[in-house]
């Protein structure tokens, strides 16, 4: 007997289609109509996609859902890259959510933990973005998904403007499925500047009473840098770039990296590193990279997402970012992680704690983060064959047995030794080993970046080389040795400290060349957003709550 | 507010400074100042009072004091030290940037 | 544009050194006199050395001078018992010497853990200033961060014979937050920050004549602008004082009812406002015909 389906996923789409009648004209509806919409699209068991990353998202139609009662819609299984807006935490305090899988929480961390203690946060995990759109292809294929756009033409075509992110990524898997793709739209026009996403892949569009939120999440005021962090980014740049040369690279969203960026035309030229390091970025347009483009240091950029007010500067540097045909930005989170994790040299981010194994997380007690995408950069691609320079090197110090390959991916950790409020960054736990939250978790601690990843921290008080490490109490003794004054710190052996400075494995700043007295802001290449305008020649539009002039 | 005091064995400092005093750093949310002045303290100590707005962290405040001490001949000075919650690396920060005032002048 | 350290981002002593020719500033009650606040200790606030003010007398350009900087970051650069007898001090010095006294002003005005002091120590020194005038001694105040001159020294800055400001500059009697807290949101939005320096920043102030010279944010181009006005001086007279009054009236008038701080600029000459946005001192002057 034949037991496999047939059509019946398309038979279910095309009952739930005419349900909703005259509600829509073709594919259009108006934004009035959108709960009405919702409840005769949607089926409670259904697999459910919410478009919103750390950056876009598709707000009006979470609100919309967020009017709703259990009555109308239950037994959602939700997956979406971001918990950000208060209407997605109403969808659970309401009852509506049977599970929930999803990357990353940062907005709503401390709502989230609540639901967690009120035991109303049905999680399956949480993951990484490429690991959830991975999921969506195998066994998370969303039946629907509300999607936001940045413009529709009559057709039903969409166009995604800076902030493509993870549209594709979503509308892929669920209308190749047979699921039912419902975009909100700022504009409908009659001409688009560039089709993103064809209408075919499109059921349902509305164009929203108000635009998309958008988030500016990477915009850094340099005038927040402060002189530690300019030592620790002069420690890294010789200790780590220039040692290994870096040329692939992606940063991460603090002011860290930031010191790092605005240092290069500087100090970085100073040093004769131009042209050596630094050529190949994957990151966002990150607006304190300004001086060194327009210094002539970068090669490539890209992006996950735009960012709010690059619209201007990064169409005129078409040479260094990826344009679509109408000459404006283009991105794209899947592949974007994708080359994050397998074509770069060197991923360096912080992190709010790290214990000492080298492993990190952003979790607390009171609030659960998640991941977003650092994992997937900040790991070790065992599926990685081609070689560099820097892979090369960082591989030979790890000593690497017979059966592990010969390169290493340089993981970072950049971290100062205590955080705001003197919250020690070093711990001998991880708070996200609690045992509340492992139990959420079905036992598994979110941890952002493991140890065993790990190749490099540094702090203000130097590197600790933890790929050069050959035992785990010698990875302790490094960490310890540059945790500084916290209570990790002030654990550790002197002798073995300076056993571990004599091998190299452990670097004061004066190993690597840098004075800390030297070590001030007046080195980077602006102390302001209006400098940073002021480099891009007023192509960079910072948005409003950055000027102030 | 937190107040202690400690005295340090450290190499004595240079016979001739720049200086008779040092100031470094100012007072304000997350920083601190320090003054170092010279004279008048037994030759093998340095002798450190702290005054700090964030009670509670006297270990790591005297463990950043004691390795200045350790690495900088700082015998037979006085260091006063007016905080408002500033990291321990800005406190090594500060006393080394009045270290070097003192031994070296302003510029 | 400026090369070197920026004016805005040093602290009160860098300023100090960076206006002085070297080696010249000779401090007056300096730190190991230990005259701290007796009021914040009580209060569990940190005290400071030099509670806030560094005074001294200095050259600059070979010509004698005092000078005075305020610390920004202690407590808002706010006008305590002992900042406030130091500052009354050091202009009745000028009167007394004969002095040129320059102020680098970096605060909010009278600390309020310490009001009544701050307020007569604030009236006292407007009292030597204008003492300073009268005796054609010069004085002038350098306006140069965002935490500007406000309250009792926003005042006591217009009783200088000059004030030297940069686009970082703020200069006002009630600091953004109160006029919203007054006036409401939808009249003044003090978390618009380019509404907050078009109303009271270096460049908006310079345009209107309430600075004198409108610099680079660079330490060089501060101190070349106080050597230039060192020789000056503005003696108060009843006809000065009228005149002023006029123009303020004037400026009320026309402007009284705008908005839009870009109608201003405009009124004040300046064609093209996102260049002079962004343009720096002598630059931003260029573009703008500056009218009274």
């Amino acid at each position: 007997m034949n037991t496999a389906k047939s059509g019946l996923r398309r038979q279910n789409k095309a009952q739930r289609l005419a349900k909703v009648g005259k509600l829509a004209r073709g594919k259009f509806v108006s934004s009035d109509k959108v709960p009405e919409l919702l409840k005769r699209i949607i089926e409670p068991g259904d697999i459910l996609c919410l478009e919103g990353d750390n950056q876009k998202q598709a707000d009006f139609l979470a609100n919309q859902l967020a009017t709703l009662d259990k009555k109308d819609l239950h037994d959602i299984h939700l997956v979406m890259s971001c918990i950000t807006l208060p209407a997605h935490i109403e969808l659970f305090k309401k009852g509506m959510i049977r599970q929930v899988d999803f990357c990353y929480a940062g907005p709503q961390g401390t709502a989230v933990a609540d639901l967690v203690k009120a035991k109303k946060f049905p999680v399956g995990a949480i993951h990484t973005y490429n690991e959830l759109y991975a999921r969506y292809y195998i066994d998370l294929t969303p039946r629907v998904a509300l999607i936001a756009a940045t413009q529709a033409d009559r057709k039903g075509n969409l166009f995604l403007a800076a902030n493509t992110e993870d549209t594709p990524a979503i509308v892929e898997p669920t209308a190749f499925s047979d699921g039912i793709v419902f975009a909100q739209v700022n504009e409908i026009v009659d001409r688009l500047p560039r089709i993103d996403i064809p209408a075919d892949q499109v059921d349902f569009i509305v164009e929203a009473p108000y635009p998309m939120h958008l988030q500016a999440l990477f915009t850094r005021d340099p005038a927040a840098i402060t002189d530690v962090q300019v030592l620790m980014a002069m420690v890294a740049l010789r200790g780590i770039y220039e040692k290994y040369e870096v040329q692939s690279l992606n940063h991460g969203v603090g002011f860290n990296t930031a010191a790092i960026e605005l240092l290069l035309p500087t100090y970085g030229e100073r040093l004769g590193l131009k042209g050596k390091i630094c050529k190949y970025w994957m990151v966002n347009p990150l607006p304190t990279m300004i001086p060194a483009i327009e210094s002539g240091w970068v090669e490539s950029v890209f992006a996950v997402g735009g960012e709010v007010g690059m619209e201007r500067y990064t169409a005129a540097r078409s040479d260094v970012f990826f344009t679509g045909r109408d000459g404006s930005f283009h991105s794209n989170r899947a592949m974007g992680q994708l080359a994050g994790h397998y074509a770069i040299d060197m991923f360096i981010g912080a992190s709010l704690q790290i214990d000492i194994n080298g492993n990190s997380s952003t979790v607390s007690k009171n609030r659960i983060t998640g991941f977003g995408g650092a994992p997937n950069m900040g790991c070790q691609p065992t599926g990685r064959r081609h070689p560099t320079k820097a892979w090369l090197k960082a591989g030979a110090e790890a000593n690497p047995g017979p059966g592990s390959p010969p390169g290493r991916k340089l993981v970072v950790q950049m971290v100062e030794t205590f955080q705001a409020g003197r919250v020690p960054t070093f711990v001998e736990q991880l708070d996200a080993t609690d045992p509340g939250i492992r139990k959420a978790l079905h036992g598994v601690a979110p941890v952002m970046i493991y140890g065993d990843d790990v190749t490099h921290i540094v702090t203000e008080e130097g590197i600790a080389n933890l790929a050069a490490c050959r035992s785990i109490a010698e990875r302790q003794a490094a960490i310890r040795a540059v945790a500084g004054y916290t209570p990790v710190g002030l654990k550790r052996n002197k002798r073995e400290t300076a056993d571990l400075r004599a091998r190299g494995i452990v670097q004061l700043p004066e190993d690597v060349g840098v004075r800390p007295s030297e070590a001030s802001r007046s080195l980077l290449a602006t102390q302001d957003i209006k400098g940073l305008v002021r480099w891009s020649k007023g192509l960079y539009d910072p948005p409003s709550q950055f000027v102030d002039w | 507010m937190e107040k202690f005091a400690k005295a340090f064995p450290s190499k004595p400092l240079p016979s001739k400074t720049a200086k008779p005093w040092a100031l470094a750093g100012v007072v304000g949310s997350g920083n601190l100042e320090v003054l170092l002045e010279r004279g008048g303290r037994p030759s093998g100590t340095m002798e450190c009072h702290v005054e700090t707005s964030i009670p509670g962290y006297k270990a790591s405040w005297l463990a950043a004091l004691a390795d200045f001490a350790h690495h900088y001949p700082a015998g037979g000075t006085k260091v006063t030290i007016n905080d408002q919650g500033a990291p321990p690396v800005l406190v090594n920060l500060r006393l080394r940037q009045a270290y070097d005032h003192l031994t070296k002048g302003d510029k | 544009m400026t090369s070197g350290p920026l004016f805005h981002e040093q602290t009160a002593r860098q300023r100090i050194a960076a206006l002085a020719d070297t080696g010249s500033f000779a401090e007056l009650l300096p730190p190991p006199e230990r005259l701290t606040s007796p009021y914040l200790v009580q209060l569990g606030i940190p005290v400071s050395f030099d509670d806030g003010l560094v005074i001294g007398r200095a050259k600059i350009g070979g010509k004698k001078v005092y000078l005075a900087a305020q610390v920004g970051q202690f407590v808002g650069g706010a006008v305590g018992e002992i900042h406030g007898a130091k500052l009354t001090g050091l202009f009745k010095a000028a009167a007394r010497d004969r002095v040129p006294c320059v102020l680098i002003i970096e605060s909010g005005g009278v600390r309020l853990h310490e009001g009544s002091a701050g307020e007569i120590a604030i009236a006292e020194t407007m009292r030597a200033i204008f003492e300073c005038r009268a005796k054609k001694v010069p004085t002038i105040a350098v306006i140069a961060t965002d935490i500007g001159a406000y309250g009792g020294m926003g005042i006591l800055s217009t009783c200088c014979d000059f004030r030297v400001m940069t686009e970082h500059g703020r200069l006002g009697i009630s600091g953004p937050i109160v006029i919203e807290k007054w006036m409401g949101k939808k009249a003044y939005d003090s978390s618009n920050r380019a509404l907050v320096w078009k109303t009271s920043g270096g460049k908006t102030k310079y345009l209107l004549g309430d600075a004198d010279a409108l610099v680079h944010d660079g330490a060089d181009a501060v101190r070349d602008a106080v050597a230039k006005l060192l020789g000056k001086s503005s003696p108060v007279s009843l006809k000065g004082v009228k005149e002023r009054q006029k123009e303020l009236e004037k400026r009320l008038k026309r402007f009284g009812d705008t908005a839009d701080p870009d109608a201003v600029w405009k009124g004040m000459g300046v064609r093209n406002i996102e260049a002079a946005s962004l343009a720096s001192g002598p630059e931003f002057a260029a573009l703008a015909k500056r009218g009274k």
